[in-house]
């Protein structure tokens, strides 16, 4: 927040190219131009605050009032139930063990699209030629719909017809029914989401990459520095406040799975993939419990705001003692 | 300078002014687009009286029996333009039903599950029939069997016009059959009155077959079938459940852990594999691996077009009296805010056309409830249709509840619950009562409908 | 196919850029940059095989694409059966027109709605200011995605379930997007506007005559971001639609089967079909793109 202030500042400041001397000019004609501003200034901002209100703010709100309801899908049983759906919902193992896939994906996703990342985004920067081709292979995945990747992965991995079966067959491996084992179904998910989304992290670091200056790495070949010696020396601390970017959107993104599950497993076999916005789903709509619907998804939020005051904190603190 | 700090304070009628109409005008643009936009969806809000939405959960050789009868009733004169769209089977289908009914802009037309009804019902996302419009077109009440009327009729009101019903039955290969010389004079499986007499027959025919196994019967991971299952030989030895809200699950504990044993002995790998899942035990007996299997009435198609030998019949009732547990498949009209009274006219033109037409709906393995068709002399002809059409006398549906029918949660806590006893991780017990627990919990709720 | 030739027949003339690049820096190729040639060679043709295959899948007959063992290339060669198929029976071009009307709609409005806001936070001082930038700032931290429920019973409310505008107008709010436009019109010199001001030009003239203008880049990357993400979005257009004709490419792939139970090649067609609009675009646009999403990207989420 303080950002957005300081940002603004300077065009602030500019707003007095007035001569300094002229100051009883330059009140009257501030306080003026301040009345009209105000007016024009929430005209302005009127188009765009009123779909917030209605879109963002007020749903927010009712749904946080929803989830003192019974509220269906029908519009029965509107009535105030307390705190009722919220005692449930914490009782609720699927609550819990949906928050635990949740947070599972999380931090298998996590990792290897970082890693991955990272290591597409040197191996490109070294200038190999090809350039336009690795960004195309890379990239390209990021611009499909999640149910176009779904699709494709799905046929995939087909126990009997799928590519991926049908490669290991070629070792003399049996490969496993992947999306219908609970102990690979995550894992497969996992595998497609890194395919899917790692061109994003790809580009971010791809960016950073092209803005460490060539002159740090001179300096250190006149050092007599090696390729390696030079990556975790100068790429890698260069890299670093870009890292923790891709890391944080990483994590936010991962914790809002839903799309790519729902698709593939619907969240089986046997709840072993289902993540938590897709017990919401089930629950609200499949169950036509808004209401209890509702709580669960407040119980998710506020582990997302924890999240993210954990992360604001720890940023701050590095922001000071930098 | 005096200009630039003047502006502002005379600028604001003249420059607000432009604003406005350059505002307007940038509306104007977005209320084009909005028109468009408005055009565009017209197709869906105003669609004329005489093109039909109409959704169902029908797929495979279903399916394009559907569609053939679609295109029979569009053949005839004055019929109305039907649009079928097909959604995936179970919650898929009802999850996306429920929600455009709320929405008020539902399908004119729509394909249940008659157990799914009297959960559904009460929330009022379904539209009721005119009768007097169906006799119009030749469908009176006393074409349905009464057990089959008592299901469309909720709360004193028809909600749904029963197409069939599906009852889970058993399929047996002739071919291995006879080879183990289980076939009587009449071509049909020997009639068995006892478990053990039924065992020696299932082993009989599992000497005969490929697999080894007599009965295949899949269950990993399908909750449906497992619950099938269990209520047939359940309903067998004179057990019901009742499911009062408020209240706790009603049933009869010794007859749900005998009829649990029971089927344990089917699976036992000797009579059936111990671990099948849907998928494997239809293609084991399809490729004619196995001397029977227990499945629901619509595998008929598939297994023709495998050219497997095979004949069916209602699964023997060696534990009492036999029982088919079922389901219909049933007409309802999802709540529209404002329907169109021509439309839902053509509605019950094309429901009548459809019904007097099952015997094709029979062909695909289910049991027509209009009856004119069932008693007509090309019903006894199909073969094997016939030799199960007396499932229609021990016709068991799901216990009424706001939670239960086919692809509901009912099944799916039956099948998590259940699953590790059938693959005898658990004890039968165990299982049970975890899932008597979990429904127990659903009643205690009040019926979000 | 048509996504894969395309790059598969171009390594040369990339290459040989490549290649005067290396001579820039007059080296000779030492093991290392081979190593890691072949190793970005592997990989990036692992990354191509999902869309080859199902592209393959695609242009085999139904019979082919379910037959065992499975074959690479099927037998019988080549057919377009399958998008015949799928363009002259299915949904797909009804959905893919909705795809594009209600991306072009969230996008237009998205655009029109934040640059106005962006601009009067960025150039105007007045009451209420900082309070409406914290509200925008802080209404990132809410994930849209746990507003399904109560979005759905506002839109009951409001008659817009199964309607256009019941998929567009929730997703016209991108908070980030205000924020991007605020800071980018922040960096724009006050003098170019002080001369029109004394002109007596509005503020909205301004704002259409010489902030847009200068801000094209940004407004490229907004409504590109933008578009990609209301084209691929999946969950609220999956929530708020039930009629099939009003769905868009992502949602109605995944709801609407077919009658005739799972046929592979078909389903294969069908998603390459969906994939392909945004790839060709990619093709045309890459650079703009690869920018636009590395700029709103960082600033954006």
């Amino acid at each position: 927040m303080t950002t957005a202030d300081g940002l603004a500042a300077p065009s602030g400041a500019r707003t007095g190219s007035v001569p300094a001397g002229d100051t009883s000019h330059l009140t009257e004609g501030r306080r003026a131009r301040r009345r009209t501003d105000t007016l024009r200034g929430w005209l302005y901002c009127a188009p765009f605050l009123i779909a917030f209100g209605l879109f963002l703010i007020w749903p927010t709100i009712y749904g946080f009032w929803m989830s003192f309801t019974g509220t269906s899908l029908a519009g029965t049983n509107t009535q105030f139930v307390g705190l009722d759906n919220w005692v449930e919902a914490l009782g609720d193992a699927n609550v819990w063990t949906s928050l635990g896939n949740t947070v599972w994906f999380t931090v298998l996703s996590t990792v290897p699209l970082v890693v991955v990342a990272l290591v597409l985004a040197v191996l490109v920067n070294t200038g190999l030629p090809g350039q336009w081709l690795w960004r195309l292979s890379f990239f390209l995945p990021f611009l499909l719909a999640s149910t176009v990747v779904s699709q494709f992965w799905v046929w995939m991995y087909n126990p009997q017809l799928g590519l991926v079966n049908t490669f290991l067959g070629w070792f003399g491996i049996t490969g496993p029914t992947w999306l219908q084992d609970p102990s690979t179904a995550m894992v497969a998910v996992v595998i497609t989401t890194v395919w899917w989304t790692v061109g994003f992290n790809f580009l971010l670091y791809l960016a950073a990459l092209q803005n460490i200056p060539e002159s740090l790495y001179e300096a250190a070949s006149l050092d007599g520095a090696g390729a390696w010696r030079k990556f975790r020396s100068i790429t890698l601390p260069q890299l670093a406040p870009t890292t923790v970017l891709v890391l944080v959107l990483q994590i936010l993104a991962s914790l809002k799975v839903f799309d790519q599950i729902f698709q593939m497993t619907g969240g089986g076999p046997g709840g072993s993939t289902r993540p938590v916005l897709l017990y919401i789903y089930e629950v609200g709509f499949t169950g036509y419990r808004l209401g209890y619907a509702s709580a669960i998804s407040y119980i998710f939020f506020f582990l997302i705001i924890i999240i993210s005051i954990v992360y604001m904190v720890i940023a701050s603190r590095r922001s000071v003692k930098a | 300078m005096t200009h630039l700090s003047a502006g502002p304070s005379a600028g604001p009628p003249r420059s607000g002014g432009i604003d406005r109409r350059s505002l307007l005008r940038g509306a104007g643009g977005l209320g084009a687009l909005g028109a468009l936009g408005a055009l565009a969806g017209c197709g869906a809000a105003a669609r004329p009286a005489d093109d039909i939405a109409f959704w169902h959960l029908l797929s495979g050789p279903d399916g394009v029996t559907m569609s053939e009868l679609l295109d029979g009733y569009m053949a005839t004169d004055g019929a109305a333009t039907v649009t079928p769209t097909v959604l995936a089977w179970g919650s898929p289908y009802y999850t996306k039903l429920a929600m455009a009914s709320a929405g008020g802009r539902a399908p004119d037309v729509a394909v249940m599950h008659a157990a799914r009804i009297p959960g559904y019902a009460p929330g009022g996302l379904l539209d009721e029939w005119d009768l007097d419009l169906l006799g119009e077109f030749g469908v009176r009440q006393e074409d349905f069997p009464e057990l089959i009327w008592d299901k469309m009729m909720v709360e004193g009101k028809l909600l749904d016009i029963a197409l069939d019903s599906h009852p889970f039955v058993m399929y047996y290969n002739t071919e291995i059959a006879e080879a183990a010389g289980q076939l009587g004079t009449d071509g049909l499986l020997l009639p068995v009155s006892s478990p053990e007499e039924y065992r020696e027959q299932l082993l009989a025919l599992g000497a005969q077959a490929p697999s080894g196994f007599g009965l295949s019967w899949g269950y990993l991971g399908d909750g449906s079938n497992q619950w099938r299952m269990f209520c047939t030989y359940y309903t067998q030895l004179g057990g019901t459940i009742e499911l009062p809200e408020g209240g706790t699950m009603q049933y009869q504990e010794e007859l749900a852990i005998q009829a649990i044993e029971y089927i344990l002995t089917l699976i036992d790998g000797e009579v059936g594999n111990s671990s099948h899942d849907g998928g494997t035990a239809i293609s084991e007996f399809a490729t004619g691996g196995s001397g029977a299997f227990y499945g629901g009435v619509w595998e008929i198609g598939s297994y023709r077009n495998e050219g497997v030998p095979f004949d069916m019949q209602v699964i023997p009732g060696v534990l009492g009296r036999p029982a088919a547990y079922a389901d219909s498949h049933s007409f309802v009209l999802p709540h529209q805010s404002s329907p169109n009274e021509e439309r839902r006219r053509n509605v019950h033109a094309m429901v009548a056309y459809i019904l007097k037409n099952s015997i094709q709906w029979a062909n695909a393995g289910h049991i027509p409830a209009y009856s004119p068709v069932v008693q007509d002399p090309a019903y006894a002809d199909l073969v094997p249709q016939s030799h199960y059409a007396d499932a229609s006398d021990y016709l068991v549906y799901d216990p009424p509840a706001w939670f239960t029918g086919s692809g509901s949660d009912f099944h799916t806590y039956f099948g998590n619950d259940m699953q590790n006893v059938w693959a005898r991780r658990a004890e039968p017990l165990e299982g049970w009562n975890a899932f008597v627990a979990r429904i127990n919990d659903l009643l205690a709720k009040p019926s979000p409908m | 196919m048509t996504a894969a030739t395309p790059t598969l027949s171009r390594p040369g003339p990339a290459a040989s850029a490549g290649a005067t690049s290396l001579g820039r820096r007059r080296k000779k190729i030492p093991p290392a940059r081979i190593i890691a040639f072949v190793i970005l060679v592997v990989l990036a043709f692992a990354w191509l095989v999902p869309v080859l295959w199902a592209t393959l899948t695609s242009l085999k007959t139904e019979a082919e694409a379910a037959a065992m063992p499975v074959s690479i290339f099927p037998k019988s060669g080549f057919t377009l059966g399958s998008y015949i198929e799928v363009l002259s029976a299915g949904r797909v071009p009804r959905w893919a027109w909705n795809s594009l009307f209600t991306s072009a709609m969230v996008t237009l409005i998205t655009v029109i709605i934040s640059s106005l806001a962006g601009y009067a936070l960025s150039r105007m001082r007045f009451a209420g200011r900082k309070l409406i930038i914290s509200m925008i700032l802080a209404s990132i931290m809410i994930p849209a995605q746990i507003l399904i429920v109560p979005l759905f019973q506002l839109m009951l409310t409001l008659n817009l379930v199964d309607t256009y505008w019941g998929i567009i107008l929730p997703q016209v709010v991108a908070a980030p997007m205000v924020f991007i436009l605020m800071k980018f019109f922040d960096q724009i010199p006050y003098e170019l506007e002080e001369a029109a001001l004394m002109d007596g030009a509005s503020r909205f003239r301004i704002l259409l005559s010489i902030i847009l203008p200068l801000s094209r880049p940004i407004l490229g990357a907004v409504s590109i971001f933008v578009f990609i993400g209301a084209w691929n979005n999946f969950l609220w257009p999956f929530i708020v639609v039930n009629d099939a004709n009003l769905m868009t490419l992502p949602t109605g792939l995944q709801t609407v089967i077919s009658a005739y139970g799972i046929q592979y090649a078909q389903n294969m067609a069908q998603a390459v079909l969906a994939a392909l609009p945004l790839i060709v675009v990619f093709l045309f646009f890459q650079r703009q793109i690869i920018k636009g999403i590395s700029t709103t990207g960082i600033a954006g989420t």
